[in-house]
């Protein structure tokens, strides 16, 4: 036992500077990450600014109760679900069909100046992204006036709900797509091509080798990707709907976090229940990471916490 | 494949290669229009951008929208505050997450998996914004940009990254500089850092941006004018548009008006990320490749 200390007490006396160099990250972490997470236990209280976090008074349960009895707070429910599952099936699939398209393009070089363009967007903020694109759209925007000159009518598009989704997956891809691509144009660089060579002597065409080699090779990587973007479920993309959401379309649009941050910042802010709704967020997109792990692994053999 | 690449180079291009070839530029093509779009807009005068909103270039030609942004201040003072918070934040977040980075790549050490484990859990789960509101209030960071510039450039993913990035230097070399007498820290300052340059340019740019770009927190923390930054500038502008609307009735239409200075202050806002971009573009394949896969 003694000496067993003594091995520890050498190791720990041993890495004292590797210890040195983490300590500012972990005050990082610390101070940033896991003091706001003790702040979760306001979710189970009636805040009071003046008893402070741990002096209010505690409700137990009832601010969740009440987020299931709050009509808005369901319908921001409902929407973060609706929109992140789409999302899977509009955005997720775009990069990989970007980078296989890229794949099969011929000539360095002009990838190279095609793949410049794509990336560029990824790099602004969603501020200047939001604004570019809704001058673009606007009723007096060049799309409209293009639609006009060719004898259709105008197309409010940033005020019309049943094109208010679509739109954010356009957009989305719009400024995410050729960024996304790049993890996998570089896992299709790294296949064996010898695979290429016998699929090749087997006579099967690019279309074929598309679908029988490279799609294959990089399943392990959409694997991963997929798995995180599901831990991610409830998370709709706060700032992109925040830009483009207007009172016209708060009906489909309002998500989770526009939400907790519409009550959290308006005349009677209930800290309490803001913080409920938020934890409540929290502990869904923890549990979709785990399930999706879980079940990726069960049917593939590797998951992300391998 | 590179035979088989030259081969197929030599066939002639089939339906299919043009068809590619259509669709990548359709989307080159739907990404870039609206960029240009804005632009021209930005340097187009009142009077004719009435008459021609559609307009591959400026019919009259101004930079009036632009001289009317600088002269209302705003925009030189979210410059100021910006460029401050994105040269301070890159510096002390890329030191923190490059030693932490470095401490995670040695071998091992007591408490490493704990360690790690607390890093990667904040990944997956965040106590919110209010209690994380609450905490800055704490610490008195209201109203400061220091509350952006401590917060926003350290994660977690940047750092399993710059990890993965480290442990393949090849371990002869600090076998080398050990048997020389170096300890963990010399190792890390004298043979790590300088193998990893490219590593440490590509987060560096990534960090810059990331703080650039940053507007979530320092709207929620910062409410004094002179404190703003750029992006909480910009959205301003692009908000207040209508109370702007009036500005274009003067001089016969020829001054500056609202789309065209919604769209300058986004081109004043983008202009240093153009700039970066190049040098961006050099690094982030690598950057994003280096371990990122194999978490």
């Amino acid at each position: 036992m003694r000496t067993r200390l003594n091995r520890l007490g050498r190791n720990i006396w041993q890495a004292r500077y590797i210890y040195m160099l983490l300590i500012p990250g972990l005050l990082f972490f610390i101070i940033f990450h896991y003091v706001p997470m003790n702040g979760v236990v306001l979710a189970f209280k009636k805040f009071n600014a003046r008893l402070g976090i741990w002096g209010s008074p505690s409700v137990g349960w009832a601010n969740f109760e009440r987020i299931f009895r709050t009509p808005d707070a369901l319908t921001a429910i409902k929407n973060t679900f609706e929109i992140n599952l789409s999302r899977l099936v509009f955005q997720f699939p775009a990069a990989i069909i970007l980078a296989l398209l890229l794949n099969e393009m011929r000539g360095t070089r002009t990838k190279r100046i095609y793949q410049t363009i794509y990336t560029f967007p990824h790099f602004l903020s969603w501020v200047v992204v939001s604004s570019i694109l809704s001058n673009f759209l606007a009723s007096g925007g060049l799309i409209n006036s293009v639609i006009v000159s060719l004898g259709g009518t105008r197309v409010n598009f940033l005020a019309d709900t049943a094109l208010f989704r679509p739109l954010l997956y356009l957009t989305h891809n719009w400024k995410e797509m050729g960024w996304d691509s790049i993890i996998y144009m570089a896992a299709i660089a790294g296949i064996d091509p010898t695979l290429y060579e016998a699929a090749t002597v087997d006579g099967a065409g690019r279309m074929q080798q598309v679908f029988h080699v490279t799609l294959p090779s990089i399943l392990s990587t959409i694997v991963i990707l997929f798995i995180l973007q599901v831990g991610r479920i409830m998370n709709a993309g706060f700032e992109q709907i925040f830009y483009m959401q207007n009172p016209a379309v708060m009906k489909v649009s309002d998500v989770l976090d526009t939400y907790i941050y519409s009550i959290t910042f308006k005349a009677t802010p209930n800290y309490g229940f803001s913080a409920a709704v938020g934890l409540f967020k929290s502990a869904i997109n923890l549990v979709m990471l785990l399930v999706a792990n879980f079940a990726v692994k069960k049917a593939s053999g590797s998951g992300l916490f391998a | 494949m590179t035979e088989i690449r030259k081969k197929s180079r030599l066939n002639r291009a089939t339906g299919w290669d043009v068809l590619i070839v259509i669709i990548l530029t359709l989307i080159a093509i739907m990404i870039f229009l609206p960029f240009y779009n804005a632009v021209v807009i930005s340097l187009e005068t009142n009077r004719a951008y009435a008459l021609h909103p559609v307009s591959m270039y400026p019919v009259e030609f101004t930079l009036r929208n632009y001289a009317h942004l600088i002269e209302k201040g705003q925009i030189g003072v979210g410059y100021r505050n910006t460029i401050f918070i994105t040269f301070a934040g890159t510096v002390l977040s890329m030191f923190a997450m490059v030693a932490m980075a470095y401490a995670f790549s040695r071998k091992r050490f007591p408490g490493k998996k704990f360690f790690f484990l607390l890093m990667m859990f904040t990944m997956f789960f965040s106590g919110g914004m209010i209690p994380t509101y609450l905490q800055f209030k704490n610490l008195g960071l209201i109203n400061s940009v220091w509350a952006i510039i401590l917060y926003s450039g350290v994660s977690a993913y940047n750092i399993i990254i710059l990890k993965n990035g480290f442990e393949q230097t090849p371990p002869e070399l600090e076998e080398a500089a050990k048997i020389d007498g170096a300890n963990d820290l010399v190792i890390f300052l004298r043979v790590e850092l300088p193998l990893q340059g490219a590593l440490l340019a590509t987060f560096t740019l990534f960090t810059a941006v990331g703080y650039w770009n940053e507007w979530f927190w320092s709207t929620l923390l910062i409410n004094s004018g002179s404190k703003m930054t750029l992006q909480v500038v910009l959205k301003a502008i692009v908000a207040e548009s209508a109370a702007l609307e009036d500005v274009s009735t003067g001089e016969a239409g020829l001054d500056a008006f609202a789309q065209g200075i919604k769209m300058a202050a986004v081109m004043l806002t983008m202009v240093p990320i153009m700039c970066l971009y190049p040098f961006l573009q050099k690094y982030f394949v690598k950057g994003v490749l280096v371990g990122s896969v194999k978490m």
